[in-house]
């Protein structure tokens, strides 16, 4: 491990210097300047991209001087760009006093966004992410005009993070739509929005969303830090910036949250935390992130306060069950046998008289076929994955039972693990459920519920030492905070989540105001101390 | 740091390999222990019968088990409990496995001589519970019970120690009693312990065998029998049926049970059951001698009137209150004599007396029983019948008229 | 030293997990018998005097251990060797813990297991966490102390329900008068678990609000002497006092007998989780002094590194400091209390702080001569 580690070390390090090479190599300054001849221009646009065959060049004369559209041809939205820009060059007649480049200018306005670009660097970052730019000749600069236009998916109902009673609109993997959907939602002027540029080759965009006065400027620091600290060609999707900007490495636990629901963001934005969203991906960062979060889904704020708390405290439970449910059959098979009640430990013996294997090697096989399982299922095409879950449940429930290979008990050991783990509502915590399980199972068979113990004291050490943007990971539980209570264990009603969290935010800490407690404010009596208790 | 978290988890993933002969003990390797009998050896000091559960054959399968003998019995001998259970292993293809132990008889003979011999290796094994009820064989040798079959439970163990319950519960002539309360006893100055009896009777070949089964009235009957008295750890003597239950009652262990009384010269003719009952012993000194008193509180309903009683009227019913205070009275004094009889504090006055007064206590300990023998004891009973059943007055009203 | 601030609750947490630790797990006080918990009220309340020493030995030097204000007091060559003399002592005791622990989980559950292979992994989980430091060893705590609280208000009232309680095992109070429990006073509950405070003069320096040390020990002590008074009270009424002296661990022989509805039984497994926690904490407390004392007599500057050494060398000593569990806690009941408990705990804090008083004074009064 530690030979793996120096390896990937040493690779990191030079594809640093690679990327530094690219960085330091200096275009000339002449080189960078535009010419005159737009014929130039032109063929050094050609030039520079290979000639690329989605390059589309229109020539139009202006005024008598002839000029030339760029453009990508399904980046940039074609139709808009005929419609309004070429085809009223042809028509019109200009007055010939007129500055000919203004003239071009005054008719692309009504394109878009426009500036006035006059380095090359602005021109092919400009082309490459969707803009339209006009050379003149004669003139050397050019026009820059925001024309994005791609096709793009229509927003859907979210795939991973469902709920019953929310919002049905997900992100899509185009950013300036996110950041639209989380506007939408907060139409404040504090929320504010700071975009930039990752990624040496892909030049990926990425905003960063934060509520002014509410969000600690710390962290808000910390974040765009970590961000600009990223040296990479590419940024695939949000699981790259996630990596890179997490605390500590080494670790299963996801330090940073992210979700696809613009309700879920949206609230996370509005308890003080920084969201990241990043062009591409349909999935949104939101960080600093603590253990508690993962176990709060959106519908937890949705139905009423008592339930929630029961399903929280139910979802827990299960995060318990998943990690160490297999380690305690073994455990209490193996070296406990005088804690199973007389009837069941001879029922378990009775079952397991036929069963070839040790209890671990019987775990340790359902628990692989299960994972095969589910990992098999999790990527094919829906008709065949139901297939594979067919011959799954036929070869676990059925046949392996009856070919004597595995318990009846071990079954119903494994599919309540499994359907615990599903339980969870962060994929990213309950993947790492599932990896410490195989851990718990090997420390359950080496030494009962001894081991099973110690791991679970590893375990909760290595959570406490963990920080998501330096806020402890286990924060309003371990360093105990009274006053943060509201959303952990207990969801206390919309009415009493009276602050936001003081470890989060900072500054505008009120959220709900005072008397929001319903009820009929007819009878005066009712309400002073009752109100206040 | 990292080096080493990693090192470590490979150490501990290793050890699964190495640690095969450790405390791991696979569910199929073990052989269940449910009960064992100690009986007198012939060339060794004891002979000890192990009960092992067939776990196939208890547990309901599909498609098959369960059509076997739920057990199987082995016995081996030696000079001490480890030795034989250690020699018995000669015998048995998996490792005895004694946590669920529930039961452990003991002949009368080893009883009467040398069960002090026994009970440290049980308490001191962290593997046995201190839990398991205790039993002593009467008549027969302890194998018999221990190897008697039974037809309402699938595990034989259960019969006996769920017998001894629903006795406890029900009738409050016998009482659970493990090994811890019989060490108890034995230790403590001021209590002696007693210990459940059980009796074989009819045919006893037939105790352990399959086709005794077969009958719906089995040839062989198992019943718990009286209260074996102890003293200095030695079995001295038999307190029987309601001298027993007056044994139980006295410690507090009787949940209920019935007192039958005579009405208008008609013999046992109104059963009372009570529903709950307290006992309270507290000892007093009176003129430098202790005096235990025993005050008894009882609740109960009418369970059977086979006489014309007018079951309406409070004042019968305080009538009947009265008859039976005195009917417990009675037998509670019995049996106190007959304790005092055999000079075996197993009420526990003894205990009440040191706590009472410790420095009396040290004067009287060392020659308790002859204190005990001749200890004046006050028995104070508060009875009430609360409710009479279903019906109002018994049909022996009509039948008058 | 290292920087870190550790909150007012969670020291607070920390000295009730760290005394209650083994002392619950042990029978402790059982010379006294019936008493035993008279003997622990005791202990409690000259354990509180004594910590008014380490209190204002406290006082005089806020910011810096004990290892450091030893060679303030004594002078630079004799304050290092007994300080050296004091890491030793924490690594002696982290240790002896550990073999407790180790031969208990030995004596009971795993009984063919190795014991190195018990302590090791044991040790193995405390260098990790004081590898992460103290503000983490103190967040541990706090995850686990409503865990414990919860693990032994349910222990409580199944222990109730299941009507093992006869408090009159707890009579006659006092009856081979004071003597026996003066005894096991002064020979055991004042130094163990009391006197092991002296441990905290290692760790007050971290505390955020200085002003708060003398609540949060004396709440923390007076919390746990009453939380193992209680477990010990409990212990007599269940098993009676013969049963109580003769169990090696009492706590284990009360659990042993819970049997509730037929299934609720056999629960010693609970004993063993409260166990390891329990454990976890003390020895890890005892080791951080030792770690921190070392990294600030020898001036390392990464303590972190010694993390790993001397956890070994707990884990060895655990080994070889007694060949038989009879003879391990012969030594604990006769040998340490009175030639490493009393000077340790007792004497040479108290002559600290007479040194200290005098010295404090002539500064003072140099400071307002000039």
């Amino acid at each position: 491990m530690s030979i793996l580690s120096k390896m990937l070390k040493n690779k990191q390090k030079k594809r640093q210097n690679d990327n530094y090479r690219q960085q330091q190599d200096p275009q000339k300054p002449e080189e960078q300047v535009i010419l005159r001849s737009y014929l130039d221009n032109v063929s050094r646009i050609k030039g520079e991209l290979g000639n690329s065959t989605d390059l589309v060049f229109r020539e139009f004369t202006i005024c008598q001087h002839k000029g030339t559209v760029v453009y990508i041809d399904g980046l940039a939205d074609e139709k808009l760009i005929c419609d309004f820009f070429i085809e009223s060059l042809s028509d019109e007649e200009f007055d010939s006093r007129q500055e000919p480049f203004q003239v071009m200018a005054d008719k692309a306005v009504g394109l878009g966004s426009l500036q006035i670009a006059t380095e090359w660097n602005q021109v092919f970052d400009s082309i490459l992410s969707g803009n339209t730019i006009f050379f003149l000749d004669g003139y050397n600069k050019a026009i820059n005009v925001e024309t994005k236009g791609w096709e793009m998916r229509a927003i859907t109902e979210p795939s991973t993070q469902l709920s019953i009673r929310g919002p049905k609109d997900a992100f899509t993997e185009t950013l300036r739509v996110s950041t639209a959907q989380i506007r939408r939602r907060i139409k404040s002027p504090n929320l504010w929005l700071e975009s930039m540029k990752i990624g040496m080759v892909s030049q990926t965009d990425i905003a960063i969303m934060y509520l002014k006065g509410v969000a600690n400027e710390k962290i808000v620091k910390e974040v765009k830090e970590r961000l600009k600290r990223i040296n990479m060609d590419a940024i695939q999707s949000s699981g790259h910036i996630e990596q890179l900007i997490e605390d500590q490495a080494w670790t299963t636990f996801p330090t940073t949250y992210h979700s696809e629901r613009p309700d879920v963001v949206t609230s996370h934005i509005l308890e003080g935390r920084v969201a990241i969203i990043v062009d591409g991906t349909p999935f949104v960062i939101t960080a600093p992130a603590v253990f508690i979060q993962f176990f709060q889904a959106p519908d937890d704020y949705y139905s009423r306060f008592d339930i929630s708390t029961g399903i929280r405290i139910l979802r827990i439970l299960s995060f318990y069950i998943a990690i160490i449910g297999p380690a305690i059959y073994i455990a209490g098979t193996t070296f406990h046998q005088e804690m199973i009640p007389t009837t069941m430990a001879i029922a378990i013996a009775a079952q397991r008289e036929n069963v070839p294997f040790p209890a671990f090697v019987e775990a340790l096989i359902m628990e692989v076929t299960f994972e095969i399982l589910r990992e098999a299922g999790l990527r094919l095409p829906r008709a065949v994955g139901q297939a594979v879950s067919i011959v799954g449940a036929l070869v676990i429930g059925q046949a392996a039972v009856q070919a004597g290979i595995v318990s009846p008990v071990m079954v119903i050991v494994v599919s309540i693990t499994a359907i615990a783990n599903f339980s969870t509502p962060s994929f990213a915590m309950a993947i790492a459920a599932r990896l410490i399980r195989f851990f718990m199972m090997g420390l359950a068979t080496v030494l009962g519920f001894y081991g099973v113990m110690l791991g679970l004291m590893f375990l909760s050490i290595h959570l406490c030492s963990l920080r998501s943007f330096g806020i402890p990971y286990m924060m309003p539980i371990a360093p105990f905070n009274l006053r943060n209570q509201q959303d952990v264990f207990v969801r206390f009603p919309v009415w009493a989540m009276k602050n936001r969290p003081k470890f989060i935010s900072k500054g505008n800490m009120v959220r709900t105001g005072e008397n929001q407690k319903p009820g009929p404010k007819t009878k005066p009596d009712d309400q002073g101390p009752k109100g206040e208790s | 740091m990292k080096r080493f978290v990693v090192t470590a988890w490979i150490a501990v993933m290793c050890l699964p390999v190495l640690s095969a002969c450790w405390n791991q003990k696979e569910l199929t390797d073990l052989a269940f222990v449910m009960a064992i009998g100690v009986d007198k050896g012939k060339d060794k000091k004891f002979n000890v019968s192990f009960q092992i559960v067939i776990p196939g054959n208890v547990s309901l399968m599909q498609g098959g088990g369960g059509q076997g003998l739920p057990i199987a019995i082995y016995s081996s001998s030696g000079d001490t409990l480890t030795a034989a259970a250690r020699s018995v292993t000669k015998k048995v293809s998996r490792r005895l496995y004694y946590a669920h132990t529930n039961l452990i008889v003991f002949s009368e003979e080893i009883a009467k001589n040398g069960i002090l011999n026994i009970m440290d290796a049980l308490d001191r094994d962290p593997e046995f519970r201190t839990t398991t009820q205790m039993v002593i064989m009467r008549g027969t040798p302890a194998e018999v019970l221990v190897s008697s079959l039974a037809n309402l439970d699938k595990l034989p163990v259960n019969k006996i120690t769920k017998e001894i319950k629903a006795t406890e519960a029900m009738l409050g002539e016998n009482m659970q009693i493990n090994i811890d309360d019989f060490l108890a006893g034995l230790v403590s100055d001021g209590i002696e312990p007693v210990v459940n009896g059980f009796r074989v009777t009819g045919d006893i070949e037939m105790a352990g065998k399959a086709e005794d089964l077969q009958n719906t009235k089995t040839k062989a009957i198992l019943a718990a029998d009286g209260l074996a008295v102890f003293k200095k750890g030695k079995l001295i003597g038999w307190i029987e049926h309601e001298k027993a239950r007056g044994v139980v009652w006295i410690l507090n262990k009787v949940k209920s049970t019935d007192v039958n009384i005579n009405w208008n010269g008609k013999k046992k003719a109104i059963s009372m059951v009570t529903i709950r009952t307290k006992t309270m012993v507290s000892a007093k000194v009176k003129k430098g001698k202790p005096v235990i008193q025993i005050a008894i509180e009882d609740e109960g309903w009418i369970s059977e009137a086979n006489t014309d009683v007018d079951l309406t009227n409070p004042k019968e019913i305080e009538k009947i209150d009265k008859l039976v205070e005195e009917e417990i009275k009675k037998q509670i004094l019995t049996t106190v004599k007959e304790a005092q009889k055999m000079k075996s504090d197993i009420f526990g006055f003894g205990e009440r007396v040191h706590r009472k007064d410790p420095k009396l206590w040290k004067k009287i300990k060392s020659n308790w029983d002859e204190h005990f023998a001749e200890l004046e004891v006050n028995v104070k009973v508060d009875s009430y019948t609360r409710r009479e059943g279903i019906r109002t007055n018994p049909y022996w009203k009509d039948l008058k008229q | 030293m290292e920087k870190a601030k550790i909150k007012a609750s969670q020291m607070f947490i920390l000295i009730v997990l760290f005394e209650m630790g083994s002392a619950i797990l042990v029978g402790l006080g059982t010379d006294a018998k019936q008493d035993a918990w008279i003997a622990i009220l005791l202990g409690l309340a000259g354990g509180l005097l004594l910590f008014l020493v380490y209190y204002f030995l406290f006082s005089y030097y806020q910011d810096v251990p004990l290892t450091s204000y030893l060679q303030l007091i004594t002078g630079k060559w004799i304050g290092r060797f007994l300080g050296f003399l004091y890491i030793v002592y924490f690594i002696y005791c982290a240790a002896r813990i550990l073999r407790d622990f180790g031969e208990l989980l030995a004596t009971t559950i795993y009984t063919s297991t190795p014991l190195i292979v018990i302590n090791s992994l044991m040790i193995i989980t405390i260098i990790y966490a004081i590898h992460k430091g103290i503000e983490v060893i103190a967040r541990v705590g706090e995850l686990f102390f409503a865990i414990i609280y919860l693990m032994a208000i349910g222990g409580i009232l199944l222990v109730t329900v299941s009507g093992l309680i006869h408090l009159e095992y707890l009579l006659p109070i006092l009856e081979n008068g004071w003597k026996p429990v003066i005894k096991t006073f002064l020979g055991e509950t004042l130094t163990f678990p009391f006197g092991e405070m002296v441990v905290f003069t290692m760790l007050l320096p971290f505390l955020n609000d200085a002003k708060k040390v003398k609540i949060v020990c004396f709440g923390g002590m007076i919390l746990a002497g009453v939380n193992i008074a209680i477990t010990v009270v409990i212990n007599v009424a269940s098993l009676g006092p013969e049963l109580f002296t003769r169990s090696n661990f009492p706590l284990l022989t009360t659990i042993g007998k819970i049997q509730l509805a037929n299934f609720i039984e056999r629960l010693d497994v609970l004993f063993m989780l409260y166990l390891v926690v329990g454990g976890f904490f003390k020895i890890s407390l005892y080791f951080y002094a030792a770690v921190a004392g070392t990294a600030d007599i020898f001036k390392f500057k990464n303590q972190y590194n010694l993390s790993f050494p001397i956890g070994f060398v707990i884990l060895f000593a655990s080994m070889t400091i007694a060949t038989t569990y009879a003879e391990h806690v012969k030594e604990g009941l006769h040998v340490v209390p009175i030639y490493l408990h009393w000077p340790f705990q007792i004497i040479i804090p108290f002559i600290l702080l007479v040194i200290a008083f005098f010295r404090n004074r002539k500064k003072k009064r140099l400071a307002r001569g000039t």
